[in-house]
Parts: C-alpha cells; sequence; structure tokens
C-alpha cells in the first residue's frame, strides 16, 4: 500500500501528536469533569487535524491526471470509492495509533462499554468516525480546489470552524449553537464524553478555586479554612466533589447507546454528504477550463 | 413627513447616481467599442467595463460574485426578523462586498491604464466615482489606448459551406458551427471544416496560437461535441461516443502520469480503465508488455516514472492511450521538450504506428524536422472574428504549393496574424481553399 508513496508519514505524525496530547492533557481524561471535557476536544481535534492532512492535497495535486482519465473512460464513483477505501484505512490505522499511544503514557481509558463488549472498540469507532469525516471533508476541500497551495489556504479556516463550533469547550452565542451541528468536533465530543460517562465523574474546578480563597479572612477568623479542616477531618471531599459535579451533568453526554449512536448518525451522515457533494463536483471536471 | 422624506432621499439619490454613471459608462462604452446600452444594464455593465478596461478575467469573477452577493442580500431581506440566519448571512455578505470591492478597485485601475492616466484616478474612483465615470466618459481629452475587438460573425470569410461525403475507410469531418456562450456572449470558436481522412494517415496538424487546433480535436473526438457530423467509418462518433471513448487516444501536452507508479503499474491502470473488462488477465498482460516492447519501455518497466527521462515519461504518456490499440490516435505537441534525435525516434514510431492501419493526428510547433513522415497536414487559422477556420487539408507536397512555401514553418509564418509577426494572409488562404474544394465537391 506504501510500496511507492509517501503517504505513511502521517502515521508517525499522528503518534506524535497523540503523545504530545496525552502528555499535556491526558492525566485527568475520563477522570474528572474538567479533563475529561478538555481531553475528549483535544482528542477530537486529533483526529480532525489528522483527517485533514491525509487527504487535504490527494486530488488537487492530480487533478490534471484525473481530467485525463475521465476522458478516457474513469467514472468519477469509482474514483471516489477507491480514495475513500484507501483513506477509510488510513484512519483505522491511525485510530489505533492513538489508542495505543494513550495506553502506553497511561492514560486512563473508559473501562466500561455501551455498543459493543469491548470498551476500547467504542472509543476506537468514534476516533475512526470523527477522523473518517474529517477526512472527507478534507477530501471534497481538495475536490474543489484549483492547486494545493489553495486547498492549504482553504484548510486553516475550516479547521478553525470546526474547533470553534465545537459546542460545548467554547461558549458560543445562543443563536450559534444550531451551526455547531455541522463540525465534526462537536459529535466527536459528545461521543467521547459519554463513552467515558462524564456525568458520573467528579467536577473539582469549584473545589480549587475556592481552595485559592481558604486563607481569606472575616472578622479576624478565616471560616473557609475551617471549612476544609472540616470537610477533611471527615472524609467529606469525594462527595462535595460529586455534588458539585450532580449539579453541572450535561444531559447531552449522558452514558447511554441512544447519545453515541446520535453523534455516531451525525458523523456518518456527515461523511455521505461531503463524499457524495465532492463525487458531484468532479464529475463536471470535464468543463473545468482552469 | 419628515420621516418619509428621510427614507425617500437616499434612494432618489441612488437613482440619480445611477443613471450619472451608466451616462458616463455610455459614453466610456461608446469610446471603447462596446455597445452603450450595456451601461444601464446591473452586473452586465461591470462585465463590459472589464472588457474596456481590458481586464476580463477579473471582470468574470466580479459578476459570479455580485450574483451571489444580490442573492445573499435579498435572502438578507426576507429573512431580516429571524436572527440566526441574518447573523449567517452576514459573514457571507461581507466577505462578497469585500471581494467585489476588491475586484472593483481592479477593473477601474484598468480602466484608467487603458486612458493612459495616473494610478492616482483610483482615488477619485473610490470617492466620486459619479463624477470620475462622466468626466472619463463626456471629456475629449480621455481617449483610450486599446479598443475592444468585436468583430459580429457575419464578417467572417466565406468557407465551403457544405458538407462532404463520408468515407467508409477513414475518418470525416463535417463541422458546421463550434460555438459555447461565454458570460453573455455567443463565441463562435469553429466554422465550417470539412475533410475526409483516410486510415494509415499520419497527419499534421498546424496553426499559431488560439487558431482553434484543441477545440478542433475536441470537437472530432466527440469529447467536446459541435455543430458537426463526425463519422469514424460507419460509426457516428457523436451518437456512439460511449463505445467510441475507447477507440480514440488523446495524448496531452503534459505528461499527466502519477510519479509514484511504476511504469509496469501505470500501463496496468492504463489497461483497467481502457480496455472492455471482460478481458482476460494473461491477455491484458500480453497486450501490456506488447506495448511496452513497442514503445522500448521494457528495460524501464520497473522503474518508477518520476525517475525517467523526458522521452520516456513522453512515451509512458502515448502507451497508456496506445494500449486500447485505438483506430484514431491524437497526440498534442508530443515533441514538446525533446531534442531532434529524440524527437524524430518518436515520430518514427508513430508513423509505424499510422502504418498498422490507424489514423494518427500530431500537434507540433517544429514541424519540419520531422514533415517527412507525415501524408497530410491540416490548416488552422484565426479569421478576424476570432474563429477557427479551414486554411488547408490535402497531402503535404500539395501544402507546399498551395501556400507557395517549401517550409512548414513558411507556411506558419504567412498565416499567422500580423500582431504575432505573421504575414497576416489566413483568411485570403481559407477562400482560396474554399474555391479549390467547391471544385472538387462541386
Amino acid at each position: 500500500m506504501f510500496l511507492f508513496q509517501n503517504d505513511w508519514k502521517v502515521l508517525p505524525i499522528s503518534a506524535v501528536i497523540a503523545g504530545l496530547v496525552a502528555f499535556s492533557v491526558g492525566q485527568n481524561l475520563f477522570k474528572t469533569m474538567e479533563g475529561t471535557l478538555m481531553g475528549s476536544f483535544a482528542v477530537a481535534c486529533i483526529c480532525v487535524w489528522n483527517g485533514f492532512f491525509n487527504s487535504i492535497q490527494v486530488i488537487c495535486r492530480e487533478r490534471a491526471i484525473v481530467k485525463r482519465d475521465h476522458r478516457s473512460g474513469l467514472h468519477i464513483s469509482s474514483y471516489m470509492v477507491a480514495h475513500m477505501i484507501y483513506q477509510a484505512v488510513l484512519c483505522v490505522v491511525q485510530s489505533g495509533i492513538i489508542i495505543f499511544v494513550f495506553m502506553r503514557m497511561n492514560v486512563k481509558m473508559p473501562d466500561k462499554s455501551l455498543i459493543t463488549d469491548w470498551p476500547l472498540v467504542d472509543i476506537g469507532i468514534t476516533l475512526f468516525l470523527i477522523t473518517y469525516c474529517a477526512d472527507m471533508l478534507a477530501l471534497l476541500i481538495s475536490a474543489v480546489a484549483r492547486t494545493t497551495t489553495s486547498a492549504m489556504t482553504i484548510m486553516p479556516f475550516i479547521l478553525i470552524v470546526q474547533l470553534l463550533f465545537s459546542g460545548s469547550f467554547f461558549s458560543l452565542p445562543e443563536q450559534a449553537m444550531p451551526f455547531t451541528n455541522l463540525t465534526a468536533t462537536k459529535w466527536g465530543l459528545t461521543a467521547l464524553c459519554a463513552q467515558g460517562d462524564y456525568n458520573s465523574l467528579p467536577m473539582v474546578s469549584v473545589w480549587n478555586n475556592a481552595l485559592k480563597m481558604k486563607n481569606v479572612e472575616i472578622n479576624n477568623e478565616k471560616p473557609l479554612l475551617d471549612l476544609f479542616k472540616y470537610v477533611e477531618n471527615n472524609n467529606m471531599r469525594d462527595d462535595i466533589l460529586m455534588m458539585t459535579a450532580k449539579e453541572n451533568q450535561i444531559e447531552d453526554y449522558a452514558f447511554s447507546r441512544e447519545v453515541i449512536y446520535n453523534a455516531w448518525k451525525w458523523l456518518i451522515m456527515w461523511t455521505i454528504i461531503y463524499v457524495f457533494v465532492a463525487t458531484l463536483l468532479l464529475e463536471f471536471i470535464d468543463k473545468d477550463n482552469r | 413627513m419628515n420621516d418619509i422624506i428621510l427614507n425617500v432621499t437616499p434612494s432618489v439619490f441612488g437613482v440619480i447616481a445611477y443613471i450619472l454613471i451608466s451616462i458616463g459608462y455610455w459614453n466610456i462604452f461608446k469610446k471603447c467599442g462596446v455597445k452603450p446600452y450595456l451601461s444601464f444594464i446591473p452586473i452586465v455593465r461591470e462585465y463590459n467595463i472589464s472588457l474596456c478596461a481590458d481586464k476580463e478575467e477579473d471582470g468574470k469573477n466580479y459578476i459570479i460574485l455580485a450574483m451571489i452577493y444580490y442573492v445573499l442580500e435579498v435572502l438578507y431581506t426576507v429573512f431580516k426578523d429571524n436572527v440566526k440566519i441574518v447573523l449567517f448571512l452576514f459573514i457571507f455578505l461581507i466577505s462578497a462586498a469585500i471581494a467585489l470591492f476588491i475586484y472593483h478597485l481592479r477593473i477601474n485601475l484598468g480602466l484608467i491604464k487603458v486612458f493612459g492616466r495616473s494610478k492616482k484616478w483610483i482615488w477619485a474612483f473610490i470617492f466620486c466615482e459619479t463624477i470620475t465615470v462622466l468626466i472619463f466618459g463626456l471629456s475629449k481629452n480621455f481617449v483610450p489606448t486599446k479598443k475592444v475587438d468585436i468583430v459580429p460573425d457575419k464578417y467572417g470569410v466565406k468557407g465551403l459551406d457544405q458538407d462532404i461525403n463520408s468515407i467508409d475507410d477513414g475518418l470525416t469531418v463535417n463541422i458546421s458551427e463550434k460555438t459555447s456562450y461565454f458570460y453573455f456572449k455567443k463565441k463562435t470558436l469553429l466554422k465550417d471544416i470539412h475533410m475526409n481522412i483516410k486510415k494509415g494517415h499520419m497527419v499534421l496538424l498546424l496553426g499559431g496560437s488560439g487558431a482553434g487546433k484543441t477545440t478542433f480535436l475536441n470537437a472530432i473526438t466527440g469529447y467536446e461535441k459541435a455543430k458537426a457530423n463526425i463519422t469514424l467509418g460507419d460509426i457516428d462518433v457523436y451518437k456512439d461516443y460511449g463505445k467510441m471513448i475507447y477507440d480514440v487516444g488523446f495524448v496531452p501536452q503534459q505528461d499527466l502520469v502519477r510519479g509514484n507508479d511504476t511504469v509496469t503499474l501505470t500501463l496496468a491502470d492504463a489497461a483497467a480503465l481502457r480496455l472492455p473488462s471482460n478481458i482476460p488477465l494473461k491477455e491484458r498482460s500480453e497486450r501490456i508488455d506488447k506495448v511496452l516492447d513497442q514503445f522500448g519501455l521494457t528495460v524501464v518497466k520497473h522503474n518508477l516514472v518520476d525517475k525517467l527521462s523526458g522521452g520516456q515519461k513522453k512515451r509512458v504518456s502515448i502507451a497508456m492511450e496506445f494500449i486500447s490499440d485505438p483506430t484514431l490516435f491524437i497526440l498534442d505537441e508530443p515533441d514538446s521538450g525533446l531534442d531532434g534525435v529524440v524527437a524524430r525516434s518518436l515520430f518514427q514510431k508513430l508513423r509505424a504506428i499510422a502504418d498498422e492501419g490507424k489514423i494518427v493526428i500530431v500537434i507540433t510547433h517544429t514541424p519540419d524536422r520531422v514533415v517527412d513522415l507525415f501524408d497530410d497536414v491540416i490548416v488552422l487559422i484565426k479569421d478576424k472574428t476570432r474563429t477557427g477556420r479551414l486554411a488547408f487539408y490535402g497531402p503535404v507536397k500539395e501544402s507546399y504549393e498551395f501556400f507557395d512555401e517549401n517550409t512548414m514553418e513558411g507556411i506558419l509564418r504567412k498565416i499567422n496574424p500580423k500582431d504575432v509577426g505573421g504575414d497576416g494572409r489566413g483568411e485570403e488562404f481559407v477562400e482560396k481553399y474554399a474555391e479549390l474544394m467547391k471544385g472538387k465537391v462541386g
């Protein structure tokens, strides 16, 4: 498969990126609410990044060749399916690499499964679907762009939209929320948080922020410090963390099959749409005088 | 009452400004040789300004953007009460407005250049467009250095203007007209081209830049259909295009081959594409080996295409098309970038293909070094309406007598327009050839 091609280079790159993310945000992934949200967002970003880099140049760099082949009888649908199969293999391998790197770097992975009997397979499918969806979006950009330079110019813009409109990590105005449905990151983030059972995890940010105020004095007394001592002495910290978490649960991240299936459904739907549009555009390649 | 006046006033000003600008452009269009009434039609006006400004590409982009902008504006007005949609549309509306402004500036800069004025006039266009356009249009001191060169089709020279009978053992071309609509304009690309090319002939396609050589080839292969009757033997190329696609080989000028594949893999892919799917694998493999051998590629068959020399790459590109053993084999400048010895060797291979009973049509810009290998020559010219016309088709020897020249380059010099260093006598030969043909076909 990589006999004469240099595409294999995306595999070590995905391992390096996964390693960096595991090192920086892996510590609290699937352990706390905040760590899970941040970590899942980072993982979704790796997948989108991998997907984009896999295919952003594949069509535009050989546009003239495709045009020649189309003239000689090439069916665009066959051409697209060939790319889809090849890219699917790349995405599966990359998803496997991410999981392998995370496990080697002792990142806690979910121990409960919802769809299959193996939690890692569930996570793997989600990672694959995010990567593949982004991959097909990049393939669409590659089908539209005139040159590799213009494809690489459009890519950061689309990448920013994907990251900004992930729906949870950045606070968006209510009016902008429907647009989050357009992104692979939102559905990837949703699936990952649900698979990590986000709503059953403790929330630590309230506790940590309160702890910073432990030395605040009121009438020559330190009531917060006294409170913390009381909590610690009575082993109540975890209960408080869980209580704050309970108040901040997100219904969309519920640990349920419906949530996962819904997120996967959206990712598959966008993947199909991107492929369909790209195929449709390439069907008109003969009219292209570029 | 005041409210009404405030609401109405800007639109009245808008209408007055539009009329004044249109009057200004009316006169600019008259000066530049464009139909003046087009200055009153939005979007069409901008495209024609770009023609006057010698910035047609920018004009095309402008009108596409303008249409998108107007659609967005309509949607914006329709959905003005829906905040979500308005927010979404606003992003695109602003982007389109910025792009429109930039293209407008570029077109205006072109107009300033055509009128031979300083670039500083662009500020006048930005801040006071109405008055500036009126000055450019009405002042006698403002004269364009270049006019839009539009000659209506009716002024083209007369050709044969009748179909010729088709032949059983070759290609019959009867192109009445090949037109395309190009941003509000009907453009005739080819007109009145008729010929019979016998099997086993190797034909040189000669013509200056823009004479319609590629359009002609696309028309005879059915890739871009024209108002024409094209038959190869007893098969109608247009009606049976699905079948004919595999019986026509077209080798483009550039070596459009994947560099990271080996020569064998490249030909295997080409065979998978171009040969019928029911051919047994063994037969397909034998065909690949035969073509490799025929084009002298056997020794490099395991090499990557990127590692081949220019001549070898060209042979791979030709072999890809030849794999399906086409009856009609067309090559666009196969010798570009090759030295004389390599080029001659390549043309000898093409001669051998023609001798197998195929029709080989070749475009080359250095014909004289290989002219002895050709049977016939097709000479296309661009007439004053910018339409491709047939100036000659026949044996190479007869072409020398017809044009009273002894080299192909001499013929080319005679037919090329004066602005590219030729004698500009192309139309004279179109008429002469038409008379000659009328005598033959009656």
